[in-house]
């Protein structure tokens, strides 16, 4: 028992690599605790060899998304008490990625497939130019907006299905990342983009089981950013503008 | 085992700076080698990406950079490098315009497309380019895109750097050593130059802002080398951290300016609007008012369970309040706080680092080859940051360093073989807890973090000062009889915990030793033995540098290279008008 009259949290934390294994730690209940309060918990006091990543604390870095009871999920901002099952937790690393060390995964193959989906800007314009006024209330811009606010963390990665299946995926986020910039009238890249988002593993590979908008802790919707995608990728082919 | 790398340009640290250091060194040299070495993931750690705010800059017709420039320096209570807070106004024009056009950062814009501006304390014109209020986000998000596109950037994520090594001549950089991370191995990276900017983050305070990752290693490093620190004692509190109670990671963490703009109180304990006593302003007044205002609530007793005040939206309305201030609704939602409805705890909370290694307009050091931008570099914002400024500065800086290092190589090409004595030295200062009996490091650093709050905090005097320098002191013996156990040095937290602590008790102590020399109040550095803040015409600023002889402290009259106190720009320029 705790202070806060609670019985202890059973914590299964995930230790080693690949082949590793779950290994249970009690950890004193609180009011105000998080996933990564619980995680950070271990490490300071039962077990000083436990490995996890985090940065922000605040969800902004996405940095610490692990799996969380079957979940993939932001430790940070995920209150023990929405997520704790009879004060039982299991916390593994993220799925679809190699891990690293206990909590930790390797993140290298998602932004690798970040750039496979050209998910970076084009410049059309210097730092010579004026700022290009672009009213927000256009529907370019509006789509664009509604995607726009990824913060990288992996928790749609980790949740897709396809990723799973399919190692070539990009993924939800690349995607999204891709469909934001689709819609940004500044960006001088676009028929290169959508050609390398409809090769094999780019938009048409989604099966639209919408995990990823289901799961992406700030509430976007990647799923209706790849169907977006699969539209003009499909029109670009009709003008003979990429190729199949 | 130590593995040695070379490399032409090397840069530490992934935020603003780091990455526009990357980007233009490699857009001026693309057949230099350049490596990014970085303590977590690659633009993914470090304070950038927590920029809320926005970025100051005077693009406006309305505005002028002599107007950003006044503000700055008035901000800054007449203690910034002019040169530099010069630079920082002029080239942040370039920066954004960059950022826009070149990076693919899209920034607010008003109904009829331009570039929006928000108002933000301590300014005389609404010059704050900002992308909601989660502005870092899309600057680092769109610069590291930009920088994994370019495989010419070797990237080494997850490496701390743990000392700057002398060339064998002892002044000048020959590389820097570092952890990786992941494995526990150390590396020496030889580099023609380096570009120090690991970012600041004062977290030796109880209650602080800074990532998590964040633990002043740059200034150790630096303190280490004999360069020359100024403007030590100006750490910036933050108003409303979150209190969220012990054993929290969140605890700390800023509750946005905005919300005692809209009209937030703040209430004691006992549930009494405390600010009248303080401060006509109420809950408006500055940044360092407040906090004061408030750290004295606390040194009263009249505190709220976790030791702290609350603040108070739910007169505005919860759905406006939900509405208006989304982010942070959500964010103390998710840890289990009803901010639009209910009471939530706040602190003051230590927030930004204004001190930091001396450098040039280019960012040059003392140390050739050493170069240095953000919140490592000091001298932009004297003794108070406006906010808005931070990235700004991070950004300029960053980028004129990649643009400079390159042509410095080429006027001083050769590499500068490490002096091996101070390289040996230096790896078995990192590995010294592998040879003790391993103990609590946690301890020890909840103990640093209550003795830099209580007695070098928000409200200072010279017994507090000479308390803290003390109990450092014994905390840094302590430390060094705590070891961690070896076996798995392999992404080994509890090791960089450790590491961590030695660099935030060494520039603890320089922080304290600043503190006790400045006999006056200037910005974010209040004495109650000396509340008030002296001559501006006379103003000097802190050197802290050590030596063989341990840590010396001057001070060094403020240049007023471009306007005095009681002048302005803007009188001159509306004159030739």
């Amino acid at each position: 028992m705790t202070p806060s009259g609670k019985p202890d949290l059973s914590v299964s934390i995930w230790r080693g690599g690949a082949d590793g294994a779950y290994r249970t730690y009690s950890v004193p209940s609180r009011d105000s605790q998080t996933v990564l309060d619980v995680v950070t918990y271990v490490q300071r006091h039962l077990d000083p060899t436990l490995s996890y990543r985090f940065a922000c604390r605040v969800g902004m870095c996405g940095s610490c998304a692990m799996t969380v009871n079957g979940r993939p999920r932001w430790t940070c901002r995920t209150h023990v008490s929405r997520v704790a099952k009879g004060d039982k937790l299991t916390v593994g690393p993220l799925e679809n990625l190699p891990v690293v060390k206990d909590l930790a995964t390797d993140m290298r193959p998602f932004f690798e497939k970040w750039q496979d989906a050209k998910g970076v800007f084009e410049p059309s314009k210097t730092r010579d130019d004026a700022i290009e006024p672009i009213r927000p209330d256009t529907r370019q811009r509006q789509l664009a907006d509604a995607g726009v606010e990824c913060i990288n963390c992996g928790v749609c990665y980790a949740a897709c299905d396809t990723v799973k299946w399919n190692t070539d995926y990009l993924g939800p986020a690349a995607l999204n990342r891709a469909w934001t910039l689709a819609n940004d009238v500044r960006d001088a890249g676009q028929t290169e983009r959508l050609q390398a988002v409809a090769s094999g593993g780019g938009c048409h590979a989604c099966h639209s089981h919408q995990s990823c908008q289901e799961h992406c802790p700030q509430t976007l919707n990647p799923t209706a950013s790849i169907a977006g995608l699969k539209r003009l990728t499909a029109l670009a082919y009709l003008r003979g503008e990429i190729e199949a | 085992m130590l593995e040695r790398l070379q490399t032409d340009i090397l840069i530490l640290g992934s935020g603003g700076a780091g990455l526009f250091a990357a980007l233009h060194a490699h857009a001026a040299a693309p057949d230099l080698s350049i490596t990014l070495a970085t303590k977590g993931l690659l633009g993914k750690c470090g304070c950038t990406r927590m920029v809320q705010g926005g970025y100051n800059v005077a693009l406006n017709p309305g505005d002028s950079i002599e107007r950003h420039f006044m503000d700055t320096i008035e901000g800054g209570k007449w203690l910034p490098d002019q040169d530099l807070a010069w630079t920082l106004v002029t080239q942040a024009v370039v920066r954004v315009r960059e950022l826009e056009n070149e990076v693919g950062c899209f920034f607010d814009r008003n109904p009829d497309g331009t570039l929006h501006g928000k108002a933000f304390a301590g300014q005389t014109f609404d010059r704050t380019v900002h992308k909601g209020d989660l502005t870092g986000i899309e600057i680092i998000n769109r610069l590291m895109e930009q920088v994994w596109k370019r495989p010419g950037v070797a990237k080494l994520e997850e490496h701390r750097a743990l000392a700057l090594i002398p060339a064998r001549d002892g002044a000048s950089v020959s590389g820097v050593l570092m952890i990786d991370v992941r494995t526990g191995g150390l590396r020496f990276v030889e580099a023609k130059a380096v570009l120090m900017a690991t970012g600041g983050g004062p977290t030796m305070y109880r209650y602080h802002t800074p990532s998590g990752d964040k633990s002043m290693d740059g200034l150790s490093m630096a303190l280490r080398a004999g360069l020359k620190l100024r403007d030590m004692e100006m750490v910036q509190f933050h108003p409303t951290g979150l209190l969220a109670g012990p054993d929290t990671r969140m605890t700390g963490t800023v509750l946005e300016e905005g919300l005692r703009g809209a009209g937030g109180y703040l209430l004691d304990g006992g549930m009494r609007r405390f600010m009248a006593d303080y401060d006509p302003k109420l809950e408006r007044a500055t940044r360092d008012v407040v906090s004061r205002s408030i750290y004295a609530e606390m040194k009263a007793g009249r505190t709220t369970p976790n030791g702290g005040v609350y603040i108070q939206m739910s007169h505005l309305g919860p759905k406006d309040v939900a509405k208006k201030f989304k982010g942070m609704v959500d964010r103390c939602r998710d840890c289990g706080f009803d901010l639009a409805g209910g009471l939530v705890e706040v602190v003051p909370t230590a927030h930004y680092f204004m001190g930091g290694v001396q450098c040039r307009p280019d960012t040059s050091t003392e140390w050739p080859g050493l170069f240095v931008a953000g919140e490592d570099a000091s001298g932009m914002h004297g003794a108070n940051r406006l906010g808005g400024n931070g990235v700004a500065n991070s950004t300029v800086f960053g980028g004129i360093a990649g643009d400079v290092m390159p042509g410095w190589i080429a006027a001083h090409p050769g590499r500068r073989a490490p002096d091996e004595d101070v390289l040996a030295a230096e790896i078995a200062r990192a590995q010294h807890p592998f040879g003790k009996t391993p103990g609590n490091v946690h301890v020890l650093r909840e103990r640093l973090m209550d003795l830099m709050w209580d007695e070098v905090g928000v409200v200072r005097d010279a017994a507090g000062i000479a308390r803290g320098l003390a109990g450092l002191d014994a905390l840094e013996a302590e430390l060094l009889e705590t070891g961690v156990a070896d076996g798995d040095r392999a992404f080994n937290l509890t090791w960089h915990d450790w590491l961590n602590l030695r660099s935030l008790v060494e520039t603890s102590r320089v922080i304290a030793l600043a503190a006790g020399r400045r006999e006056n109040s200037r910005g974010a550095h209040f004495r109650s033995d000396f509340p008030e803040p002296g001559d501006l015409d006379t103003s000097t600023y802190t050197v802290v540098r050590q030596g063989a002889a341990g840590l010396a402290i001057t001070e060094e009259p403020v240049q007023f290279t471009i306007v005095r106190p009681g002048q302005s720009l803007l009188d001159v320029k509306e004159a030739a008008e």
